[in-house]
């Protein structure tokens, strides 16, 4: 069985809810950016507005259940640079910017809990 | 595909639901599934794979990552109705609607001794006028935007649920 070992763990990058970022610089619009904005079309017309409110509301119910059912679920994360690690799927923030996990398994050891950042995930599998 | 997936919005995302698409990420993966949905923050992508014996492969592509999204076939009904069906909660009411009535008069009892502001409004209990409660009336059924008043009144059913419990083993 592999033994649990101590990660290093890098610098967290700029959260959206701390200060001391500003929220106009290159890396904020890239990392934090906390909604989207709606579309040019929808901005001019409010029954479009409307109808892509409601196209937003049910996809994103449809996302957040799927993520409800991977909870405690083994997922097995795609990594940049064909890296696969595995680990029990815990909870994502509301932006997808962090998944939290249990027992990750990484290539030099299992880390007991760990954040990982989705922008180094470019897909993850699990079966129900 | 035009333009940047991330960029499409909501109502172009979902001209690819429920559809068999192709999506190639990062430098070299390529996944294959029904599309149940594109979160529209993230804009990343859930594709379901139905498997023969029952079972359902469920891979989430990162909307960051995305390259090319293609589309290779409609559903045909039974995979339509899969699709619908999946990650919904099973929603069984049960109760009749004599229980269902007493149900609504002990909650709203309980949220007006707890000096919350209740009303009846037909079948669905308004609380201040910005959270709802749909029968059967458990904390599931509590609909607010209100994420603060939503944990508290939900608590709250949480707790009359728990005190009605432990009554009933008292008297068993």
């Amino acid at each position: 069985m592999a033994t649990p070992v101590p990660v290093l763990r890098l610098p967290k990058g700029p959260d959206p809810n701390s200060r001391g970022f500003d929220p106009n610089s290159p890396r904020f619009i890239a990392l934090c950016r906390t909604s989207i904005s709606t579309s040019a079309a929808s901005e001019l017309d409010p029954e479009e507005l409307q109808k892509e409110q409601h196209a937003r509301s049910v996809l994103r119910e449809k996302f957040l259940r799927c993520l409800f059912a991977m909870t405690n679920k083994q997922v097995y994360f795609n990594l940049h640079e064909k890296v696969k690690v595995e680990a029990t799927f815990g909870a994502s923030d509301i932006d997808v910017l962090n998944f939290q996990v249990s027992d990750l398994h990484t290539p030099i050891g299992v880390q007991k809990e760990a954040l990982i950042r989705s922008r180094d995930v470019i897909s993850c599998h699990f079966d129900v | 595909m035009p333009g940047d997936w991330h960029l499409l919005g909501p109502l172009e995302w979902t001209r690819y639901v429920n559809k068999e698409v192709k999506v190639t990420a990062g430098k070299d993966v390529e996944r294959c599934g029904w599309l149940l949905t594109v979160d529209p923050v993230s804009a990343s992508l859930v594709l379901l794979d139905f498997k023969a014996d029952g079972q359902t492969s469920v891979d989430l592509v990162m909307g960051h990552a995305v390259k090319e999204v293609q589309v290779l076939q409609e559903p045909d009904e039974k995979t339509l109705n899969r699709l619908q069906t999946s990650f919904v909660p099973v929603r069984s009411c049960s109760l009749d609607s004599e229980e269902l009535r007493r149900r609504r008069a002990s909650l709203k009892d309980w949220l007006q001794k707890n000096l919350i502001p209740v009303e009846e409004e037909g079948e669905e209990l308004k609380v201040a006028g910005v959270l709802l409660i749909r029968a059967p009336y458990t904390p599931d059924d509590c609909c607010s935007s209100n994420q603060i008043i939503l944990d508290r009144i939900q608590k709250l059913i949480h707790n009359l649920d728990s005190q009605n419990s432990t009554d009933q083993c008292g008297t068993d």
